[in-house]
């Protein structure tokens, strides 16, 4: 009898699988690999809607970027962009944090006002930015109180407006660095932090040897997940300068793939470009999840 | 459970008999439904599309219109979205025909359909007229605060550019600054457009054409010297480098807050002018000036409706698109709100437009009656506009002669390379 039901123990197991995770993946194979692989294959032709007919180029997409000014410019963009937002809510989120890992309303409430800008609409961030940046806007209104006769033009001048985006940006995903590391902070056992104050430790002591060692899972997840938003950016960028001032000045990889395909109707090149954008952020974060699980501690 | 099929299947049913056909073949009875890409300015707002396109569908009353809104000025981007995502409307308007009409996704006008045109040939591609010519728009004006010209000391507008340089630094010495711009096509396309006539269409009015055949270049002297002539404004502080930020509203709203003494824009800003929110101050008008005359004006007549050649209502689309053109309140209403000089046989300007569109009028026809009227830069449409994605770089390009991020031989040299991926 035993040896008649292990097979079908297996055929139910392998059912029961295919019941549960099937429409889970049917739906990430339609929306998500499929399409993927079709632009990769679009990405080896000369797709053009407006020139047909459509031929086999080989690689030759992939050798032009690397000589194309504008993708050679995007990713320069994208990597400063990158950087300013992985290094700034981290650093800042886990100060604010430490301050607010205490018990009380006020705290309560404070962690929900740094929240506020996570679940707004990455739209509505970027018009009411614009507004404060605008030259003639409240930011630069109060410079000028204050005695600044010539204030920045924040969004208008070359050498401001990346840095603008990316303070932006920071601004908007702090909340989510915030909550990450307050996650971590509150999970960390107290017998730790009183052992270490009872052998002489000072806060800054207990902080750096027992509390910053246990956030690595959090600084793992806040670095990952910073790193894949600030790659992928296009919204912001098309709502607060649309690439410029001038030419590529803030476009991003994802804002130039979408112009070479709609402006420029070059849609095998915008795959190629795609297919690279989606590459270097899965490689990035490969490299990033192996780096900093290094440091992490099992309790 | 059988009371619930039969609930679902007559509501499907009630709701399939609704009298507007998307898809229906021509010569049916009902409405035929047809999708309408329009945009919407300060000028040309939501109330105005709707009624001008109730009037042609209260004529027409078979034809039912689906309203879409291009949702930035760059409608020409948007139509390509709407192709490549399979939603391209069935009528549009004020979109270059460029590459669309290579593609064979535009209806082509007969010479029937277009007798009515002053210029039916306008914006041809490939010798075919895919845009109706409807309306001609002088791009730019150059629009002036009398009293801010006034207060500066100046009597006259300028009529040679060095005039115009001289009101620059008198207006400048003031602390006032003497040239509104913005940062996006709408708003600093038109000054580029007013250089570039006196500088480069005025010598060679087939220089696009040329262009396109590779005859001539961006490096060459003629617009290498117009290229300059933008950064040499900026680096004099007579244009403000962070302007740049101001979108086509911004820049408009700017002027007639009395942020600039000078404006170089379409002569559809005499709709905001003559309008009920017109500027507490005067304003003058004169055509921007070359080296030695301002005879040279920049005009650019097409903008009308263009149809889907793959429309599934294409008699409908065809039919609305001519009635909306031709309608004589359509025609003064656009004179009115946004400026334009209708391009139709036989058509007057009504006699209640404002002093503004008056004055620009006159300057348009003075210039025809003279000759001296040339395409405006890249606001051509057709075979004589840049290639496709190239006049989005030439307005970034502008924007860094103007905040000084690149020289004007990066520029042209940048052109060139951009106009060689084709």
């Amino acid at each position: 009898m035993a040896v008649d039901r292990a097979p079908r123990r297996v055929g139910a197991r392998v059912g029961h699988f295919a019941g549960f995770a099937g429409p889970g993946l049917t739906v990430y194979a339609g929306f998500v690999l499929v399409p993927i692989l079709i632009s990769a294959g679009y990405s080896l032709t000369n797709y053009n809607p407006f020139n047909p007919p459509t031929r086999y180029v080989g690689l030759a997409n992939y050798r032009l970027l690397f000589t194309d000014e504008a993708f050679l410019t995007s990713l320069r963009v994208t990597t400063i962009l990158t950087v300013i937002v992985v290094v700034t809510p981290n650093v800042a989120g886990l100060a604010i944090a430490v301050l607010l890992d205490r018990r009380g309303w006020l705290y309560n409430a404070l962690r929900s006002v740094f929240f506020v800008p996570m679940v707004l609409s990455s739209v509505v961030v970027s018009i009411v930015w614009t507004r404060l940046l605008d030259n003639e806007g409240p930011i630069n209104q109060a410079l000028r109180a204050v005695g600044v006769d010539r204030p920045p033009g924040w969004l208008s001048d070359p050498d401001y407006a990346l840095y603008s985006l990316g303070a932006i940006l920071s601004w908007q995903l702090l909340g989510f660095c915030v909550v990450v590391y307050l996650a971590g902070l509150q999970g960390i056992p107290v017998e730790l932090l009183e052992a270490a104050e009872m052998d002489g430790a000072g806060p800054g002591r207990r902080f750096w040897h027992v509390s910053w060692p246990l956030l690595a899972p959090a600084l793992t997840i806040n670095t990952v997940v910073l790193m894949i938003s600030a790659f992928k950016v296009f919204d912001h960028v098309q709502v607060i300068t649309r690439g410029g001032p001038g030419e590529g000045t803030t476009a991003t990889i994802a804002f130039v793939v979408l112009r070479t395909a709609f402006e420029e109707n070059r849609g095998g090149i915008a795959s190629a470009q795609a297919v690279v954008m989606l590459t270097i952020i899965a490689a990035a974060s490969a490299v990033a999840l192996k780096l900093l699980r290094r440091r992490e501690v099992e309790l | 459970m059988r009371k619930m099929i039969a609930l679902v299947g007559a509501t499907v049913l009630a709701l399939s008999g609704c009298s507007v056909k998307d898809d229906a073949p021509d010569g049916g009875g009902g409405a035929r439904q047809i999708t309408f890409l329009t945009f919407e300015t300060p000028n040309l707002t939501p109330q105005y599309w709707d009624a001008a396109i109730k009037r042609v569908t209260d004529q027409h009353p078979d034809i039912a219109v689906k309203r879409i809104v291009s949702p930035t000025q760059d409608r020409t981007a948007y139509a390509k979205q709407l192709l490549q995502s399979g939603q391209f409307p069935d009528v549009l308007i004020a979109v270059s025909p460029a590459g669309f009409a290579e593609a064979g996704e535009l209806y082509a006008w007969s010479d029937k359909e277009l007798e009515n045109f002053l210029f039916p040939g306008n914006g041809a591609v490939n010798g075919k007229i895919y845009q109706l010519p409807a309306n001609t728009q002088t791009i730019p004006v150059t629009y002036y605060n009398k009293d801010l010209f006034a207060s500066a000391g100046i009597g006259a507008p300028p009529t040679t550019y060095q005039e115009l340089l001289d009101a620059a630094a008198k207006l400048k010495a003031k602390n006032i600054t003497p040239l509104v711009t913005g940062g996006v096509h709408d708003s600093v396309g038109p000054l580029v457009a007013g250089i570039w006539a006196t500088d480069v269409y005025a010598k060679n009015p087939e220089w696009m054409k040329q262009r396109r055949a590779g005859t001539v270049k961006f490096c060459d002297p003629d617009p290498r010297k117009a290229l300059g002539k933008v950064a040499d404004l900026a680096a004099k502080g007579y244009v403000d480098r962070t302007s740049v930020a101001r979108d086509y509203a911004a820049a408009q709203q700017a002027f007639l807050d009395g942020k600039g003494a000078m404006y170089a824009m379409g002569n559809w800003l005499a709709g905001a002018l003559d309008g009920a929110d017109k500027p507490k101050f005067a304003v003058g008008q004169f055509t921007w000036p070359g080296d030695a005359d301002n005879r040279t004006v920049p005009a650019f007549t097409g903008g009308g409706l263009l149809v889907s050649a793959k429309s599934k209502n294409i008699e409908a689309a065809r039919k609305f698109a001519l009635a909306f053109q031709l309608d004589k309140t359509n025609l003064d209403n656009s004179a009115v709100a946004d400026g334009l000089f209708p391009a139709i046989k036989g058509y007057a300007p009504p006699a209640g437009v404002g002093p503004a569109y008056r004055a620009g009028y006159d300057l348009y026809a003075k210039a025809l009656a003279a000759k001296t009227v040339v395409p405006a830069f890249n606001f051509e449409a057709g075979g004589d506009a840049p290639l496709p994605g190239v006049g989005a770089k030439i307005d970034a390009s502008v924007v860094d002669l103007i905040t000084g991020k690149k020289t004007m031989e990066q520029v042209c040299a940048f052109l060139d390379s951009e106009w060689a991926k084709g």
